[in-house]
């Protein structure tokens, strides 16, 4: 028996099976280029014309250049960190907003739950594209409405497990326990249920965040997103006038950055939820 | 030839800690009309080997690294999966310890009984559920053509339990493996499925593998009993001499740690009398071994009365229809009355569902009343303040049912114990705090280094442990024990049992000792409570419950109490 605790033993689980194993790194060296990128250590000089336009992927430009002859390996690069950063701050927005409204809700039932219940679900009959559109209308077209609007938009399925969860834990008799030790209930919920019900919070985190990269994506290549700024969805809008004349690089490279984080996102969230759902451990936990 | 021959059996468990060898050389024989009892502790190896028989063990992690198991002569271990299907639930079937868990819920079930009879006797749908229908009966299940309609969570425990075994002779099976099928019942249905289990095996003749941690269960029922422990067979005998004449120390512990009826020592003996660490025998001293009688004067008890219920109730409304109307109630407590004396205990016993847990949980205000009152040291506690009622749950504390859900997996132990001190600020500092936390796991026989750990890395009586020294934290001076040892194993619920009396010898604790198991409640109580549909229909000084009950329901209760004398 040694001593560790449920964190540390699911860090171990990932590390032990190659693919998470790989998928966490991935992550890892995202997470670092956006930092360095956001420090302005790295590609600070996109903008400048480096080339002729247009040069195909060769020693020189590794991922070509683009109209203006930019070194597409920057931009690629500089879009992890617009990518990571939406998927950063948007899910800093949404997960306390779900995770409070959820948490009430599941704990203190009645009409409480029945507000929150009914906010929820009149919200998510709203299609997600048309909100996100019309917040990003409101706001001013940038980075930050970006944020705003893909945080305010995809907190209710985080609500609605985080709600489910408390449901079943409140009545377990660890937590009948600490009523019967006097605790209240800011204890009860964020001293006891909450961390146990946090491993659902990880997860969704991990599979939102691609979810997030995407629709940055999507708002950008409609003209919504990021300005001033290269990011993945403008280089694959730019794609549109370019691929009839045969310059795919611009689309290929943009896409496969965004395959590969979304790929790993997706493997880590799954690898989280063996490691930490305490359902498919038994007794265990 | 027999009918199952185990030899020389080895099973081992590959993990990420290591190697567990989970059986370690076993060999037992079933012989046709035999029943075999497989008895040890929780992680004693004896469902493992079990579950080798019927070649269940998940590989990876298992290995049956070594033996033969013969069934009819032919090694079962040779066979290949297509091969071990057509035996499974044909010639050998099991019967599981959780009815609730192993009925699949979306089939009506009649139509799980045809399943096998389809699968394996080649019938058409209609002739199988007529057969099922059939088999309903044979077990026991009054109308039985409109019960196979319906679905698992229709029928109670016993009746899902009945529809198990249905299931498991519905092939004529050479061999009935059953794994602990009565430990989550009540002990009057216990005994009727026992009584049906025995009854089918006398009609067609099966051999019968009967897995159980307690001893006096299988007792009038078994042939030859293998006592298993630590992964060995440590004893292999007949049931008489296992019962009259035990030579293996751990057979002697298990006889003896189970609470009878009549005389009980003042502690109970436990496995760790008769045996050290090292499975040396070692010598019971007389004075150990002494009867000790229980003299309660209930008319003359001068201690004060620490607590008094009067006239509680509790209802929970029953709602349905579109608008949740209440259209009824159900009376879990119904107009309850009793007084307790400081320093005693009160056992309350009845069949689940009498409404035994939710009347502690009312006195507790876990569950708050729909009537009447509970007086504390004179103090109405049903009509209290949520900040009086804080100041008071430091005096009364429970200790819950299962250890495995009462205590927060994400904590330490350490945490786990100091924060009830922390809510009601015992002590000045965190340091000191955790000096006392150290002192508490002395005191429930843990040790101190222990204290960084996590609960999953405790077996179920050691977690029992940790519960008890969590309420003990605010020197409380009442606590109510729901069902506190009925998870444990019965060597185990006598160290936890024993611990409870010392504690309450020290600190002077009065408890409420709810249980369903007559024979703990009679050994630990001063006066005994029989609770049925919500009211308390027996109270009376312990000695005096069990010796002349006035009421038929007791006396079925205690009819129902398997004696653990065997069978001639």
């Amino acid at each position: 028996m040694k001593k560790e605790s449920l964190w540390g033993e699911a860090l171990k689980k990932i590390v032990k099976d190659k693919i998470s194993l790989f998928s966490l790194i991935v992550v890892l060296v995202y997470t670092i280029i956006a930092i360095l990128v956001s420090l302005g250590v790295i590609v600070g000089d996109w903008h400048q014309t480096v080339g002729p336009n247009y040069a195909p992927p060769s020693s020189d430009f590794i991922f070509g250049t683009d109209f203006l002859g930019r070194d597409v390996f920057k931009k690629v690069i500089y879009g992890v960190q617009v990518a990571m950063s939406v998927g950063f701050i948007s899910s800093m927005i949404s997960i306390p907003i779900g995770v409070v409204l959820g948490a009430t809700a599941g704990y203190f039932g009645g009409v409480v739950d029945e507000i929150i219940v009914w906010f929820y679900t009149t919200f998510s009959s709203i299609p997600t594209i048309m909100l996100l559109i019309s917040i990003s209308f409101i706001l001013e077209k940038g980075i930050t409405s970006v944020y705003i609007a893909l945080g305010l938009t995809t907190w209710v399925h985080l609500c609605r497990l985080v709600r489910g969860e408390v449901i079943k834990h409140k009545n377990r008799d660890y937590v009948q326990a600490v009523t019967a030790i006097g605790g209240g209930h800011a204890r009860k919920l964020f001293r006891h249920i909450i961390p146990n019900v946090f491993h659902v919070v990880i997860i969704n985190a991990s599979l939102q965040f691609q979810v997030a990269i995407k629709s940055e994506v999507i708002l950008s290549y409609l003209g919504l997103g990021v300005q001033e700024q290269p990011s993945w969805g403008k280089m694959i809008n730019d794609a549109k006038q370019e691929l009839t004349s045969g310059y795919w690089w611009q689309l290929a490279f943009a896409t496969l950055a965004m395959f590969l984080i979304v790929l790993a996102f997706n493997i880590l969230g799954d690898a989280l939820r063996d490691a930490l759902d305490p359902k498919l451990k038994g007794k265990e936990s | 030839m027999s009918l199952l021959e185990v030899k020389n059996l080895s099973v081992e468990f590959h993990t990420q800690e290591g190697i567990t060898r989970a059986v370690n050389g076993a060999s037992f024989t079933v012989n046709p009309g035999q029943t075999v009892g497989l008895v040890g502790e929780s992680g004693s190896g004896k469902s493992v080997s079990a579950f080798s028989v019927m070649g269940l063990i998940p590989n990876p992690p298992g290995k049956i690294v070594s033996g033969e198991i013969l069934f009819n002569g032919k090694d079962i271990l040779k066979m290949n999966e297509a091969q071990m299907r057509k035996l499974r639930g044909n010639d050998i079937s099991m019967i599981f310890q959780e009815p609730m868990t192993s009925l699949n819920p979306v089939f009506k079930v009649g139509e799980q009984i045809a399943e096998s009879l389809i699968l394996h006797k080649g019938m058409n749908a209609k002739e199988a559920l007529e057969k099922a229908i059939e088999l309903m009966d044979q077990v026991g299940i009054p109308n039985p053509k409109s019960r196979a309609l319906a679905y698992p969570h229709e029928l109670s425990g016993g009746q899902k339990q009945r529809i198990m075994i249905a299931m498991a002779i519905a092939c004529d099976p050479k061999l009935l493996i059953c794994d602990e099928p009565t430990t989550a019942l009540d002990v009057t249905i216990q005994k009727q499925v026992l009584d049906l289990i025995f009854g089918l095996q006398q009609e067609y003749n099966m051999g019968v593998l009967f897995i159980t941690h307690d001893l006096a269960v299988i007792a009038d029922i078994a042939d030859e009993v293998v006592v298993m422990y630590k992964s060995n067979i440590v004893e292999r005998n007949s049931v008489k001499s296992i019962f009259n004449s035990p030579s293996h120390p751990y057979s002697k512990g298990l006889l003896a740690c189970r609470p009878g009826l009549e005389s009980n020592p003042k502690r109970l003996l436990t496995v760790s009398d008769f045996m050290d660490k090292e499975g040396n025998e070692l010598k019971v001293s007389d004075e150990r071994k002494k009867p000790f009688t229980k003299t309660y004067d209930y008319s003359g008890d001068k201690n004060p009365i620490l607590l008094e219920v009067k006239n509680l109730k509790t209802y929970f409304p029953v709602k349905a229809g579109f608008f949740r109307r209440t259209i009824g109630h159900i009376k879990a407590v119904d107009d309850v009355s009793f007084q307790l004396r400081k320093g005693r205990t009160l056992g309350l016993v009845g069949e689940s569902g009498c409404g035994k847990t939710t009347l502690g949980r009312t006195i507790l205000r876990l569950v708050e009343p729909t009537e009447g009152s509970v007086y504390y040291q004179g103090q109405d506690v049903t009509g209290l303040e949520a900040k009086e009622l804080q100041a008071l749950r430091s005096k009364m504390q429970i200790i819950f049912q299962d250890p495995y859900s009462s205590l927060n997996p994400r904590m330490t132990i350490e945490q786990i114990i100091v924060e009830p001190m922390k809510i009601h600020k015992v002590g000045v500092s965190d340091n000191e705090r955790v000096d006392l936390a150290k002192q508490l796991m002395e005191k429930v026989g843990l040790l101190t280094s222990h204290l960084s750990r996590y609960p999953h890395q405790f077996s179920g009586g050691q977690r029992q442990r940790i519960a008890i020294a969590r309420a003990l934290a605010l020197k409380p001076e009442f606590i109510i024990c729901d069902e506190s040892v009925s998870a444990l194993d019965v060597s185990v619920q006598a160290q936890v049992l024993n611990l409870l009396l010392d504690l309450q010898d020290e600190f002077d604790l009065t408890y409420i000792f709810i249980s369903h198991d007559l024979s703990v409640v009679n050994f630990i109580s001063d006066e005994v409570g029989v609770m049925y549909q919500g009211k308390i229909v027996e109270h009376a000084v312990a000695s005096e419950v069990y010796n002349n009950p006035q009421m038929g329901y007791t006396r079925n209760l205690l009819s129902a109490i398997p004696k653990g004398i065997p069978k001639s």
